[in-house]
């Protein structure tokens, strides 16, 4: 099974504070990885590193076995030219707490642009795509609705058709929830888990440990900027070994 | 029908609906007669003393060459003020770019044009053949390859040197309306933008400058206001704009003050229209960033209409909602 992304030591600092110290990881094709830790431990600044909105200070980070960011010619790094870095950004599709959708947009608009004007691809096959993507999230009849006269939970499942419209090898999800009102959190579970189902690539950072135990195949619980603790997710968050996984599970429980 | 606990009355009054006496406020109307008494005096003086000649504002407030002012005047808000949007807009993308040396030359440019008075400017175009010349050559810097040659008299005349020095300037404040517009726009939208994959140019064309707008409509319309007025110091230079046109008249007949209020109506007219334009264009942009989009006044009239109608027959009333989204 092919390795889809691949941390070694990455280490990252903002100004004097390090946020990331020394993370390790290999996350295979097909695979979902989730990623729990108290806020501030890095589980998002990790995850913004891997399509390069974060640029690394050190290690080696690298997707589909290509530096995130970087050229190896030789023995030397080069950076990339911001050309590069977009065509590696539009082969990762993100998810964000805040959706981000583009208020000046409709919902098909919104999933559309992207396809159109950075792959070039015809307008016609984008939308037909791009409906029936809008219409596997359930949002059929919104498609012509702002993002302003659109719940939480639909804007994010928008965004979610957003980012899988760009028909991505690997899936980013910047805790996705956590932004909703409570009832609004399951449709949207719903359409991450059927997409785990479909065998997409996904790392997860996410606060909703049910998520993590029925579609997650590794759990990962980071703190203070490294991984404490990784492992299967049922057998994890029924027997945490390390005492602040244990400390960080009897509190989200 | 189901029996509902409080079924809403048709038409009459509910029991609940209070009907009390309105509070008196003696002090109002009091304020109001003085008010009123002081513009009627303002309004009989204006109206009948024979020294504001409105005889002389009639016959010249439709005339020939006040006409031609007035149509020169819009031309050159309407191209100076095209000139400023695009240069405002290149520049505000220049003062963000990442090389220094080009935020830096948007910096200078902005300090340049904004730090000198308009008026100075103004002048300085209509000279500037003093500077380089009747017939000049522009080169390619450093290496005396002629590009082209210019008669300075004919490029930079009359309308070029008017447009020149009002768009020019323009220039420098929306740059900074815009550069406003660009930081309204919320960071989590360039970082969407740029997890599609998109470069930084498409992300300013279809995602910041889109929702900058709603930032940089209104005081672009109080700047084609402004522009509108500026273009009357072209009349320093001699340039027939409407301010010079009515200056030419009471040149000859001294009839100085109904020919600028001839003027003055006129550019009162002028920025009334902008007014109503700025209206619909804030309406467009404000499309998906509200529910619902505050009704034209065409609409709010149309909705006064129904509801004077209803209340006179008694009827439920029924104010009709504006659309939302883009009604095109």
């Amino acid at each position: 099974m092919s390795v889809m992304v691949r941390a070694d030591g990455v280490r990252k600092r903002f100004a004097r504070l390090e946020v990331l110290r020394g993370i390790d990881l290999e996350v295979a094709q097909n695979q979902v990885v989730v990623i729990i830790g108290p806020s501030g431990s890095g589980k998002s600044t990790f995850l913004r590193c891997i399509n390069h909105l974060e640029k690394i200070d050190s290690g080696r980070l690298s997707v589909d076995g290509h530096l995130v960011g970087y050229e190896q010619r030789g023995d030397k790094l080069h950076e990339l030219h911001e050309r590069q870095v977009s065509a590696r950004r539009a082969e990762i599709g993100m998810v964000f707490q805040r959706f981000n959708l583009f208020p000046n947009m409709t919902a098909l608009e919104n999933v559309m642009l992207a396809p159109v004007q950075v792959k070039g691809e015809d307008k016609g096959v984008v939308r037909e795509r791009a409906l029936s993507l809008l219409d596997r999230v359930g949002l059929r009849e919104k498609v012509k609705g702002y993002p302003a006269q659109l719940s939480g939970g639909q804007q994010q499942r928008v965004a979610i058709a957003r980012a899988l419209c760009m028909q991505p090898k690997l899936m980013l999800f910047d805790e996705p929830t956590s932004a909703l009102d409570p009832e609004l959190v399951g449709e949207v579970l719903d359409v991450m888990k059927q997409l785990a189902r479909e065998g997409m690539t996904m790392v997860v950072v996410t606060h909703e440990i049910g998520f993590a135990r029925e579609v997650g195949d590794v759990l990962l619980f980071m703190d203070g900027g490294v991984i404490v603790e990784r492992g299967v997710p049922r057998e994890m968050i029924a027997n945490p070994q390390h005492p602040r996984t244990q400390d960080f599970l009897s509190k989200v429980l | 029908m189901a029996v509902s606990e409080r079924a809403p009355s048709d038409g009459g009054i509910a029991p609940e609906d209070i009907r009390a006496v309105p509070a008196r406020h003696p002090r109002r109307w009091v304020a109001t007669i003085v008010i009123l008494y002081i513009v009627a005096g303002i309004i009989h003086f204006v109206a009948t003393s024979p020294n504001f000649q409105w005889g002389i504002f009639h016959q010249f407030f439709v005339f020939n060459s006040i006409i031609r002012g007035l149509g020169q005047t819009v031309l050159l808000t309407i191209v100076s003020m095209a000139i400023g949007i695009v240069l405002g807009i290149i520049l505000a993308v220049m003062r963000l770019s990442p090389a220094p040396i080009v935020s830096g030359v948007a910096w200078i440019y902005i300090w340049l044009f904004r730090g000198t008075p308009l008026l100075v400017q103004i002048i300085f175009w209509f000279n500037v053949q003093a500077l380089i010349g009747q017939n000049a050559t522009v080169t390619l810097p450093f290496t005396g390859l002629a590009l082209f040659h210019v008669n300075a008299n004919q490029l930079i005349a009359g309308f070029t040197a008017g447009i020149l020095a009002l768009g020019l300037n323009e220039g420098a404040y929306m740059a900074e309306i815009v550069r406003a517009g660009f930081l309204s726009v919320d960071e989590g939208q360039t970082e969407a933008a740029a997890s599609l994959g998109m470069s930084r140019l498409q992300t300013i064309r279809f995602i910041v400058l889109p929702q900058a707008m709603r930032v940089i409509v209104p005081p672009t319309g109080n700047e084609t206001i402004s522009m509108l007025k500026n273009s009357s110091l072209l009349s320093v230079v001699g340039y027939t704009e409407l301010l010079y046109s009515a200056q030419l008249i009471y040149s000859v007949n001294y009839k100085v003050i109904p020919l600028l209020i001839v003027a003055s109506v006129w550019y009162l007219v002028l920025t009334s229209v902008l007014t109503l334009g700025q209206f619909y264009v804030e309406r467009y942009y404000a499309r998906g960033s509200s529910r619902q989009l505050p009704p034209t006044p065409l609409q709010r009239l149309r909705a006064m209409w129904v509801r004077n109608l209803t209340a006179f027959h008694a009827t439920p009333p029924e104010v009709p909602t504006p659309p939302t989204g883009p009604n095109r």
